[in-house]
């Protein structure tokens, strides 16, 4: 079923939580409402595949050692996979589900958020909200701030690449940056304000399309 | 290669810190390492110790309490790695 999550195996209500778990990943705005999962089960699994997608883009960013022996190898990542797609359309409306529905999770992650966004280095403020904007765009989510200041383009690459092709980081995404002076603070902090709008897109998204 | 970081036995200060409290944090015995250390995707936000509770805060919210129950929790992490082709 992991390796090949595209196939129809496992229980109906397995089936649901790849699919859900597939459609946050790669296209939020395609989130439904499934039989199998109630509004509970269905916040989680979007918020617990939003929040996983965390983990695996800062695991690639900075590629540290496996904890764990692997009885089953996955097969090698191919960094020729295209990027996933950007939203075709914004996402409009309110949530039809929240995530005030798992209290705690709400509290713990709007501090992340707040600790993310609301501080001026080693990312400037407007380097921040700049970051914020184009992953909210990529993802089809509300933005909340207008771009301030000139962009950055190897900034906007490397917060694409973070977004829609995780798989795509290694050394050559970070170059570009080095080259202009960007030490490993500045890039991982750069790489995490990224993948932690792409969380919040990812839930705001997918909870608003469940309609 | 990819971003620096720095594991326990080079780590002080605040990072040390946080390394020493996430290392006491209760976990199932199938989430600690083999090697007996921190876990590695906690050593990979060493670059900024004061985002580490924040992250795994979060983490615990999620994977430590339902509806779904852990083999489901665990089915939607690993399908999300897969699709992001990561070994995580």
């Amino acid at each position: 079923m992991i390796a090949r999550p595209r196939e129809p195996k496992g229980s109906p209500r397995q089936r649901a939580l790849i699919e859900v778990a597939t459609l946050v990943t790669e296209q939020p705005w395609r989130v439904e409402r499934v039989a199998e999962l109630d509004d509970d089960a269905l916040v989680h699994t979007v918020a617990l595949s939003a929040y996983f997608g965390h983990l695996n883009r800062i695991a690639d960013a900075v590629a540290v050692p496996l904890d764990f022996e692997v009885r089953h190898v996955p097969p090698a990542t191919d960094p020729n996979v295209p990027a996933l797609a950007h939203a075709p359309t914004p996402s409009t409306g309110e949530p039809a589900l929240s995530l005030e529905g798992r209290p705690a999770t709400a509290t713990a992650f709007g501090a992340w958020y707040e600790y993310v966004f609301d501080r001026d280095a080693p990312l400037s403020r407007a380097e921040r909200s700049q970051i914020m904007g184009w992953v909210a765009d990529w993802l089809g989510a509300p933005r909340y701030a207008d771009d301030d200041g000139v962009a950055e383009p190897e900034l906007r690459r490397l917060a694409e690449l973070v977004t829609l092709a995780p798989w795509q980081l290694s050394d050559a995404a970070f170059a570009p940056l080095r080259a202009g002076g960007w030490d490993d603070e500045k890039l991982f902090d750069a790489v995490v304000t990224a993948s932690t709008a792409g969380v919040a897109s990812r839930i705001h998204v997918a909870l608003t399309a469940i309609g | 290669m990819g971003l620096g970081y720095v594991a326990y036995p080079q780590s002080t200060g605040a990072l040390r810190e946080t390394y020493d409290r996430m290392l006491a944090r209760p976990m199932p015995p199938a989430y600690r390492p083999q090697h007996g250390g921190v876990a590695g995707i906690v050593t990979a936000h060493a670059l900024d110790p004061v985002l580490i509770p924040k992250v795994f805060g979060t983490s615990t919210t999620l994977n430590g309490a339902g509806p779904l129950t852990w083999p489901e929790r665990e089915l939607v992490n690993a399908t999300t790695s897969r699709l992001n082709q990561c070994f995580y």
